[in-house]
């Protein structure tokens, strides 16, 4: 019950607290109004360049912001407590860690799940891309799963920001990256080989393909092994973060560096 | 003279200080080279037969608007957290000839970011830079600063009531890239958006440079991306002086 | 003529409360505040937090319009001549930030020369001249991120007299530094008003105030309270005595009722390690003590003393008597 309520209330408050985008005067330009800005951007640069069709763009640029949302709610959960000098506050209180940093994610991937949602069915609007209703549903899954899998690297991230002065230097970093290596702009089968091994192992490149494909419309089962692929994915960064976080924890106990700013 | 003296010492020690910071410095040039490297791919893979020259000047100018759209708009709110905000409007000169100084020195950080771009289309995609008219290419590149720096000026006044103003500057990055023509040639975009195209600076600093690279007239570019230029200078002192006359009438804008 | 003249002096400032129904309400921060400065003079300003202290200098230094009356610095109108007034003040306030942290102290000075017009051939000797001054020589070519909090200060007063000006005003210039420290800053202020200048400084510190200034005008909630040389200052209080006893654990009733004893003019307590320190001012011609100790009964009493009054005290019973 008390992990229960940690995860629960303790993300919520926390994510209140902390993630003050949540002023609309950061949350519409940043999150509402500039993923339609790329998807329009990437679509007509890919109009430019006649290279895909303007569905392409908007999927995959739609699920890539989410990556804005994901990578820079997490490491400010993390890095604005260290800013605030509230971290040590924190880490003193017997909670487990666990629900403590896992119930930060979930407020997390819901928001990165609209942000997503949301400029996909602007996008598509305005592009005039057709979505069919029956996929819908299945979407809406893929759209969890890939908000899911991008907090997973932003644990990581948020970990690294323990360590690291200016961590929004890094999360934009990790953005640029999804940007080239996920598919979403760029056909997979036009990156080069070394490009594609890696993005096999990144969020949002399986979540990108299967809603591309939900979007031609095929059946959420013949797209399975996709969102599998993409849980694993996140699950496997998530591990990552949580592990990189105990590890900083530890550090910073033995070496006093949390609380530097 | 005096008001050339003291913009000139102002843009100096303004872009002394900006290029000191690592992130304000360094991460400027970084970052724009993701969308280059997404541009280069997307022309490269593409149908459409446009010299990768084309991409390379269109993500270098990216690169360059980057640096005072994400900046400018808060410029006012960075001298609030350095504290000299009120040192700076307590001084004798109208704020204009202090504040325009310290957008220029940010549109300034644009030249790095444009030299970086075409190194790095030059050494990882092997796009050779060619020039045709060095002399108008250079002078492009000046006007273009300047330009891009007057509309950073307007942005840092019309901005200067928001708390967020770095979010509404950073949200006028994609859409320059768009309607600047930078990587899609305006024919391709609705024809309604032709007049705001028009009426950015920009979009004729970017004709400009690349009329001189590839081969063409830049000078009426180059004149229009330079009255335009003053043309935001002009409006942003009219808004400036509104803004100054609240903030002491009302309070309304914290000096601190 | 007075060189700096403030006229029945308002300002009020509208805040909101609420985020969804706005409430507007109008805080009055300063209430009428008239005084005059002579050439030559060092003028405090005393009072305590939020006594209006800072709005009535940010008016007079030309970045606050005042919701009414006037003010005057060498002639030249706050509101009508801001840029005439600019050019011939210095402004000084304390705290760490106001420097460009990236660049140099050097820098800094060089900065704020070009701001204000500082001839360009007298810049070096000017900056050498006050580097001296505020005691920064030899470490002007450092970035001043590295300095610490009193020597940012220090770059503060070098920065607010590089053109040299008539007139000074210095916002709570020794706030948060070390004793030594702020003892340096204090005799650089007082060489000021050697070197001619006219001098208005506003502070919280009641022996600053004491030890430099000519004249003090105590300002509390926004209005001036008692005007005058710090002798005079204290004579209005040095009539009276001051008893003090160290009480541990005090209850609160008892406070009120020593406040109610004849001849009781302020009761304060002050926190001291466990024990508290109540001190009570009192006529010149009653001998409390036995009735101050009577209503103790019970606490637990330390030491006990009587002493004559001090500007502190004439302090403390001017912004303390309208509670």
């Amino acid at each position: 019950m008390t992990s229960a309520r940690i995860f629960a209330v303790g993300g919520l408050m926390s994510y209140r607290a902390l993630f003050y985008w949540l002023s609309p005067m950061i949350y519409i330009p940043s999150l509402v109004v500039a993923p339609i800005f790329q998807i329009l951007l990437m679509a007509y640069i890919g109009r430019s360049a006649g290279l895909a069709s303007d569905e392409f763009y908007v999927v995959g640029n739609a699920i890539q912001y989410a990556a804005i949302p994901c990578l820079f709610a997490m490491m400010q959960l993390v890095g604005g407590e260290k800013f605030q000098n509230t971290l040590g506050a924190i880490l003193v209180s017997p909670a487990p860690r666990l629900p403590l940093f896992f119930g930060r994610a979930v407020p997390v991937v819901l928001n990165g799940a609209f942000v997503a949602a949301f400029s996909l069915t602007v996008g598509s609007l305005i592009l005039d891309v057709h979505i069919p209703a029956g996929s819908i549903p299945a979407l809406a899954l893929v759209i969890v799963v890939a908000a899911f899998s991008c907090t997973g690297l932003g644990l990581i991230n948020a970990a690294l920001a323990l360590r690291i002065r200016e961590s929004a230097v890094l999360s934009n970093v990790f953005f640029g990256f999804l940007l080239i290596f996920t598919g979403a702009n760029v056909p997979l089968s036009d990156l080069p080989g070394w490009m594609r091994t890696v993005s096999d192992y990144i969020p949002f490149t399986h979540s990108i393909e299967a809603a591309r494909q939900l979007v031609h419309g095929a059946s959420l089962s013949s797209v399975l092994d996709l969102v599998g692929a993409e849980v694993v994915i996140g699950v496997a960064y998530g591990v990552a973060g949580y592990l990189l976080l105990r590890f900083f924890e530890n550090q910073g106990r033995r070496h006093a560096t949390l609380e530097r700013t | 003279m005096k008001a050339v003296r003291l913009l000139a010492f102002g843009w100096y020690f303004q872009f002394k200080t900006i290029s000191r910071s690592p992130f304000e410095g360094l991460f400027q040039i970084i970052y724009p080279l993701f969308f280059a490297t997404v541009a280069f791919l997307m022309f490269r893979a593409g149908t459409d037969q446009k010299t990768l020259l084309y991409a390379s000047l269109g993500a270098a100018v990216m690169g360059m608007w980057s640096a005072t759209s994400t900046t400018a708009g808060g410029a006012m709110q960075r001298e609030r957290w350095h504290g000299t905000l009120e040192a700076l409007v307590a001084s004798p000169p109208h704020f204009s000839l202090i504040l325009l100084p310290i957008t220029l020195a940010m549109s300034t950080i644009g030249i790095y970011c444009l030299v970086a771009t075409l190194l790095f289309g030059r050494f990882v995609f092997g796009i050779d830079l060619t020039v045709e008219h060095p002399a108008a290419f250079g002078l492009s590149i000046v006007g273009t600063v300047l330009s891009f720096g007057a509309l950073g000026f307007l942005f840092a006044v019309s901005f200067v009531r928001f708390r967020a103003a770095w979010a509404l500057g950073n949200l006028f990055e994609y859409p320059v890239w768009l309607i600047g023509g930078f990587l899609v040639p305006l024919v391709l975009l609705p024809e309604w958006t032709r007049p705001i195209s028009w009426s950015l600076a920009p979009t004729w600093g970017m004709n400009a440079i690349r009329d001189s690279s590839l081969g063409g007239n830049p000078w009426p570019d180059l004149a229009l991306t330079l009255a335009l230029g003053v043309g935001y200078v002009g409006l942003g002192v009219l808004v400036l002086d509104r803004v100054l006359a609240a903030a002491r009438k009302r309070a309304a804008l914290s000096l601190t | 003529m007075a060189v700096v003249e403030a006229i029945d002096l308002h300002r009020t400032y509208r805040t909101s409360t609420g985020t969804i129904r706005r409430k507007w309400i109008d805080v009055e921060a300063v209430r009428g505040v008239s005084f005059e400065i002579d050439k030559g003079e060092l003028f405090g300003l005393l009072g305590p937090n939020g006594a209006g202290k800072t709005t009535t200098i940010k008016m007079l230094i030309t970045l606050l319009i005042p919701t009414s009356g006037t003010a005057k610095v060498l002639g030249h109108d706050v509101v009508k001549d801001a840029r005439e007034v600019r050019r011939r003040i210095g402004y000084v306030f304390g705290g760490e930030r106001g420097v460009y942290e990236r660049l140099s102290g050097y820098d800094n000075l060089r900065y704020f020369s070009e701001l204000y017009g500082v001839p360009p051939k007298e810049q070096k000797q000017r900056i050498e001249t006050l580097l001296e001054l505020v005691g920064l020589k030899g470490r002007e070519h450092e970035r001043t991120e590295g300095y610490s909090r009193g020597m940012k200060q220090r770059l503060h007063v070098a920065r607010g007299l590089l053109h040299d000006p008539p007139v000074v005003f210095l916002d709570e210039p020794t706030i948060g530094l070390d004793p030594v420290g702020a003892r340096e800053l204090r005799a650089t202020i007082a060489s000021l008003v050697e070197a001619g200048k006219t001098v208005l400084l506003t502070t919280h510190y009641m022996f600053e105030a004491d030890a430099l200034c000519d004249r003090i005008a105590v300002i509390n909630k926004g209005e001036i309270v008692a005007e005058g040389t710090p002798a005079e200052l204290k004579q209005n209080v040095a009539e009276g005595a001051v008893v003090e006893v160290e009480v541990f654990g005090i209850p609160d009733q008892s406070v009120e009722q020593v406040r109610e004893l004849g001849g009781v003019r302020s009761v304060t307590v002050e926190e001291r390690d466990q024990a508290q320190v109540l001190i009570v001012q009192t006529g010149a011609d009653v001998e409390l003590t036995s009735a101050i100790l009577g209503q103790l009964d019970g606490a637990n009493v330390g030491r006990v003393s009587r002493r004559e009054p001090t500007l502190e005290d004439a302090y403390v019973s001017l912004v303390s008597s309208e509670e």
